[in-house]
């Protein structure tokens, strides 16, 4: 076990490094934008009235030092580790002074409750289709659910939210339109309220489950399909095993390490948000808010955003890694 | 049989139920009593801070400045419930001294906040006060400039000594779209800083007050206050919603499904053929005008805007030439499907306008001449709308009008007829070339625009920048757009662009004055290229001959027929020197379903702006009544 | 080719998968000899139903929708391909050398490619487009997103040569004298083709509906006729409510018949290219 704890503290090593280069990068990246946060309010706030070109000189000075956007990207990158080590993420830029923690909370709750449900359902339909489909490779039921999911997995997600939108709130109105709750209603832990999210939550999750299976089923069937030729399995089947416990105990099991590393990373990249699916379905997250911080050259709260999924996704890589040797014996810890 | 019919009962129950069910989801708020109206600015980022007064706001049209916000002056783009001028916070009109350095407001007695406590001159003393001391607010920069002191002689009294003449001070205190909005004294003077405070929940001096909101701003809800008889509006009468709900409906197409759902009681703006969907689908759902155009032409000039510090440009034979290239009936058709108000001055047709401006100009744009370089023209054409209208009636017939008055209302007077002859001919003149299909400039680059436009944000917009490259690119011009979908007010602000479709024309639409926007024309704004400006004269235009206009305007009377006489020399200028493109009207789809709500103002009752972002619309609640009252 | 011709014979889902991708290429291909040129509109009348005419309708901004949609096909089908074949080398390469080296440059190979996995990729390209502007042509961004796309599946390719690393027959051709170079490409390459040939197929979904995602939301250069592109205009037009499903139906068509066309074939060249599958098929023929 020694061999392990070693490879343990390698991989934390490497998981550190790529935080702080993947972290490094996204910063000088935002960094890059045209936009400027100070001018964006700016603009907004002289839109009215006449302003003279010395009030505009005072109310940018005003504004920067208000903001922390004055020195140069280096002294900013600087305060910006500084800053992130304790924990902040500084105020937001475009909803000065309110902090980027404060307008993350408020979304993320929405997009892990979604995101996460959904692809953990998606996965589960996902793999046990492909696996039936890859093994049972005759079976013509399984053989159309495989169309089947393949001809909805490439139509553009956007087109797919779409059409659930107009056919369950539209044509036959039973889903709402819009929102992750009643219009009036208080946010707090009563049946009311949870039932009406989960009743807003459907359609969203719907639509990412039936996009999200395809790709599943298809990496499924086809790690599956590899392995009914191994040798063992070939062995089990002449020597009369029962054929549902080789799908399981044999098949099913070898397969399902890759597609846990699959499922790992997706977890990990939730923190992104779906931008498309709260756009279409008016849905609360992250997503739109990073889109909206782009937008406005809010670069505290891209980054705010971003270094959150920047760790999730690499926590989610190193679990798997540490997990790896464990769940396949036959790799051996290097 | 019967099998068959109770499976039908069966499902038909179902599906009612169940769609029952689904209607009963929308808002926990008794719809019946509930106005529900699309807020533009969609999702709020910031939905608890309610200080409008920092720059850094959270929502504007969320219902705060429509339901909760007042001040001393309202101005409406239509005619308004007593004439386009309204004293709402103030008990009369402006009174300045002889010489513009004084200026003098009574208020009205007997108004409340929303928490009871009374209305008086301190409150608008404080604001003055605290935009004196604060460089970070929205109203700062003018009131530092023009504000000497400001002192109230009794509780209801306010005068202002003003640091140099001006005419027009009280319009920083006159709502058009918005104005300084009065502060409430007793919630904001122990506040602290004015930057860092939320002002969560408001005190209100409209009629209504918050009632919830979504932390993730997607809606607002409001409650109309018990003692609205203590509000400025209450002269007109008793809001007719109790409640009015500002939610974010999301992009265009759901706004139409969330009207045919009779979700959504008032949609801010819809793409055109949105708009032909509700008037197909939706027997309840009216607009501005009852048929084609329907919409409601807000006084605003999208134009095609030259950066002239882009030396391209700088040659206004140039800028005719490429107005002369724009076939104004195929922009209007691309980007409107023909339902636009065009205009060739550089003043909005609506409201007042076309009385003041666009009718007495029409005979000398008759008679305007252009030197081609190889002969003069002649480029107005009277006809043009109503080659357009005929053009439509081809495909939706009567929903046309064919009396030409009602023609003009709708679609505007006339405009440049397209002639690229004598385009050809003024780039010539202006040194350019033609060499194998392509034009060069004099310095034998290829002449080469790329269109500022704002995407999906501004879909129509967005379609007339297109049509239009697409005429200069047929023409031998490399000519394209590009969205800055986002990024547009920073390359707007900044010169970082050749053409821009934008506006830097608007007015108040009830009432003659230019100054409202002319001020900002001025070249003192301009910076060097490239470096940011304030956002005015956006096109960096420079010229003595303007600049005396509207140095003059600035020393005559508001109400003066001066001033409009001013505006009209404006007008002649813009058309010698083209340095704009103007187009139309922006016509904005404002679509209100009748379902549980009358009284809304159209063009046969233009009482107001429906346009439900505007802070005016505070006067559409006091005339909305239930359609079914119980 | 002969090979083609027996697949063809001998295999349904070959030849559908052959049959569905043709009709897209066709589809592409005709885009060089349409009569209208990609970047005119308003040359017919807008809005006009499927008919003989037009056979796939007219959109409301007067172009032919079937000729649009050739210019749109070829332009996606080009995109993809490229950022599948650039972003597939790279994730061959390192997955495979990762996997089959171990150690110290695993380690070093890996961090890279964790950098890649962990940099989320939206507000990135979001960024690349504000930066670039209008010189972000399709070109440009299949090259951004190829150096962004190939970090995932060159882990899983990785994880597949490691588990490879252990097994007996690879300890037998290190035995037998066989260089690193001709294990990974001759031993272990059969084995990860069928990952690669089902990644190109998620890798050239993952980029057009991410292209798609970015024209929907205005991040790309919206003059360049594309799927994302078409449903764009689609949108700013509300083509669905307002009754105008040939503009969005026709090219969704378009994407599922290619993307069914790939998978098929990517099922049926997995088991052409496996050598244990193609043994067991001739057995069970016999």
């Amino acid at each position: 076990m020694h061999g392990y704890g070693q490879y343990i503290l390698k991989r934390l090593g490497q998981f550190v490094l790529v935080v702080f280069v993947g972290i490094s990068i996204t910063f000088f990246v935002t960094h890059l934008t045209p936009i400027d946060p100070v001018e964006t309010t700016i603009s907004a706030a002289a839109a009215f009235g006449s302003t003279s070109p010395e009030a505009i000189a005072m109310l940018r000075e005003t504004l920067r030092e208000l903001y922390g956007t004055e020195g140069n990207v280096i002294q900013q990158y600087v305060t910006f580790w500084g800053r992130i080590l304790q924990g902040d993420f500084g105020p937001s830029l475009s909803a000065f002074p309110t902090p980027v923690s404060e307008l993350i909370a408020r979304a993320l709750p929405w997009t892990i409750g979604l995101l996460v449900t959904a692809t953990i359902i998606a996965w589960v339909l996902g793999n046990i289709l492909g696996g039936l489909a890859g093994y049972y490779r005759s079976n013509v039921l399984l053989k159309m659910s495989g169309v089947l999911a393949m001809g909805l997995h490439p139509i553009p997600y956007y087109i797919v939210a779409f059409v659930l939108l107009i056919l369950f709130a539209y044509v036959w109105p039973i889903f709402p339109l819009s929102g992750g709750y009643r219009m009036n209603l208080a946010p707090r832990w009563d049946a009311t309220f949870i039932l009406s999210v989960l009743y807003h939550s459907i359609l969203p999750a719907l639509s990412l489950i039936l996009v999200g299976l395809g790709s599943w089923f298809m990496g499924m069937r086809a790690l599956v399909s590899n392995i009914v030729t191994e040798d063992y399995v070939q062995y089990a089947e002449l020597g009369g095993v029962n054929r549902r416990r080789i799908l399981s105990r044999y098949v099913m099991r070898n397969a399902l390490v890759p597609q846990m590393t699959g499922l790992a990373m997706s977890l990990g990249a939730i923190f992104n948000g779906a931008i498309i699916t709260e756009e279409v379905f008016g849905y609360p997250g992250i997503g739109s808010l990073l889109v909206d911080a782009v937008h406005a050259g809010d670069y505290s709260l891209v980054l705010g955003i971003t270094t959150i999924s920047i760790v999730s996704v690499a926590a989610a890589v190193l679990i798997i890694d540490l997990a790896y040797p464990l769940l396949d014996p036959r790799v051996k810890v290097a | 049989m019967a099998i068959g019919r109770t499976l039908t009962v069966a499902v038909s129950t179902l599906a009612a139920t169940t769609v029952a069910f689904a209607q009963s989801q929308v808002t926990d708020l008794p719809r019946e009593q509930t106005l529900i109206v699309e807020n533009p600015e969609g999702t709020i980022k910031n939905a608890s801070w309610f200080n409008y007064w920092s720059v850094n706001a959270g929502g504007r049209s969320t219902g705060l400045q429509q339901l909760c916000m007042d001040t001393l002056w309202y101005v409406d783009s239509d005619e308004g419930l007593d004439g386009a001028w309204d004293n709402s916070l103030a008990a009369e009109p402006p009174q300045y001294n002889d010489d513009f350095t004084e200026m003098t407001v009574k208020l009205r007695e007997g108004l409340t906040w929303s928490d009871g406590e009374p209305f008086t001159a301190d409150d608008v003393l404080f604001t003055v006060e605290t935009h004196k001391n604060s460089n970070g607010l929205y109203w700062s920069a003018p009131i530092q400039i023009n504000v000497e002191e400001a002192t109230a002689p009794d509780p209801h009294t306010v005068v202002f000594k003003l640091k140099k003449p001006n005419s027009r001070f009280h319009i920083i205190f006159t709502v058009r779209w918005n104005a300084l909005w009065i502060m409430p004294e007793h919630v904001f003077a122990d506040a602290g800083d004015p930057l860092k405070f939320a002002f969560n929940p408001p005190v209100c001096l409209g009629p209504y007050k918050l009632m919830a909101f979504d932390p993730n701003g997607k809606w607002f809800t409001w409650e109309k206050r018990e003692d609205w008889e203590n509000t400025s509006v209450a002269r007109f009468g008793e809001p007719g919603p109790t409640y009015v709900a500002y939610t974010d409906p999301g992009p265009p197409d759901k706004r139409v499904i969330a009207q045919l759902n009779h979700e959504l009681d008032i949609i801010h703006d819809v793409a055109p053929e949105g708009m032909f969907t509700l008037a197909r689908q939706s027997p309840s759902s009216v607009a501005w005008f009852d048929g084609f155009p329907y919409a409601h032409p807000d006084p605003t000039l999208p134009s095609l805007i030259f950066n002239h510090q882009n030396k391209v440009f700088s040659d206004s034979d140039v800028r005719w030439a490429l107005a002369l290239l724009i076939d104004i009936k195929a922009v209007s058709m691309a980007s409107y499907r023909g339902a636009a108000t065009i205009s060739a001055i550089a003043i909005p047709p609506t409201g007042t306008h076309p009385s003041d401006y666009h009718k007495p100009l029409e005979s000398w744009l008759e008679e305007f001449e252009l030197d081609t370089g190889q002969g003069t023209i002649k480029p107005y054409d009277t006809e043009i709308t109503l080659a357009l209208a005929e053009q439509l009636r081809a495909s939706l017939g009567d929903a046309i009008p064919s009396d030409p008055e009602a023609i003009q209302a709708a679609f505007g007077q006339g405009w440049w007829k397209p002639n690229p002859e004598a385009a050809a001919q003024l780039l010539e003149k202006a040194g350019f070339e033609k060499r194998g299909g392509q034009w060069y400039t004099p310095d034998g680059e290829p002449f080469r625009i790329r269109i500022v436009v704002e995407g999906e944000k501004r879909p129509v917009m967005t379609r007339a920048g297109t049509m239009i490259a697409q005429a200069w690119r047929q023409f031998g011009i490399d000519a394209e757009t590009e969205v800055a979908e986002g990024t547009l007010i920073q390359r707007r602000n900044t010169g970082d662009f050749d053409a821009i479709i934008s506006w830097s024309v608007e007015t108040l639409g009830g009432h003659p004055d230019l100054a409202f926007f002319l001020d900002s024309w001025h070249s003192e704004f301009i910076a060097e290229p490239g470096a940011p400006q304030p956002p005015r004269n956006w096109q960096r235009y420079s010229s003595p001959e303007l600049d005396e206009i509207i140095e003059k305007i600035r020393g005559v009377g508001f109400d003066t027929e001066e001033a409009v006489e001013l505006g009209r020399d404006y007008a002649k200028l813009m058309v010698r020197e083209m340095p704009i493109i103007p187009l139309m009207a922006y016509n904005v789809f404002t679509v209100m379903d009748t379902t549980y709500w009358t009284g809304y103002p159209t063009a046969d009752n233009p009482y107001t702006n429906p346009v439900p972002n505007w802070a005016n619309t505070k006067y559409m609640m006091t005339q909305l009544r239930p359609t079914k009252p119980d | 080719m002969r090979v083609v011709f027996d697949l063809l014979r001998t295999n349904i889902e070959f030849a559908i998968g052959m049959f569905l991708l043709a009709i897209v290429v066709i589809v592409s291909a005709l885009s060089f000899v349409s009569p209208y040129e990609p970047d005119l509109i308003y040359v017919v009348f807008p809005d006009m139903p499927p008919s003989a005419e037009h056979i796939m309708g007219t959109t409301s901004r007067g172009q032919d929708t079937f000729w649009r949609l050739t210019f749109a096909m070829r332009n996606t089908l080009l995109f993809g391909l490229s950022v599948a074949i650039l972003s597939r080398i790279l994730s061959l390469l390192i997955g495979l050398v990762s996997g089959y080296l171990g150690g110290a440059v695993d380690r070093v190979l890996m961090s890279i490619n964790d950098t890649f996995v962990v940099i989320p990729l939206f507000p990135i390209l979001v960024l690349f487009y504000f930066v670039m502007r209008d010189s972000m042509s399709w070109v440009g961004l299949a090259i951004i997103m190829a150096c962004l796309g190939w970090a995932y599946d060159a882990r899983l390719i990785r994880s597949v040569t490691m588990s490879l690393r252990t097994r007996e027959f690879t300890q037998q051709s290190v035995f037998s004298g066989m260089t690193t170079r001709q294990i990974v490409s001759q031993e272990h390459l059969p084995y990860v083709m069928p990952i690669v040939f089902s990644t190109t197929m998620n890798n050239m979904n993952w980029s057009i509906g991410l292209e798609v995602t970015l024209s929907v939301l205005g991040f790309t250069n919206i003059n360049t006729p594309t799927i994302g592109t078409m449903i764009y205009w689609a949108n700013q037009h509300t083509a669905l409510v307002a009754g105008v499903w040939w503009w969005i139906l026709f090219p969704v068509l378009m994407v599922v018949i290619l993307f069914i066309g790939l998978f098929l074939l990517a099922v049926s060249m997995n088991e052409y290219i496996d050598p244990r599958s193609r043994l067991s098929r001739m057995k069970g023929a016999a």
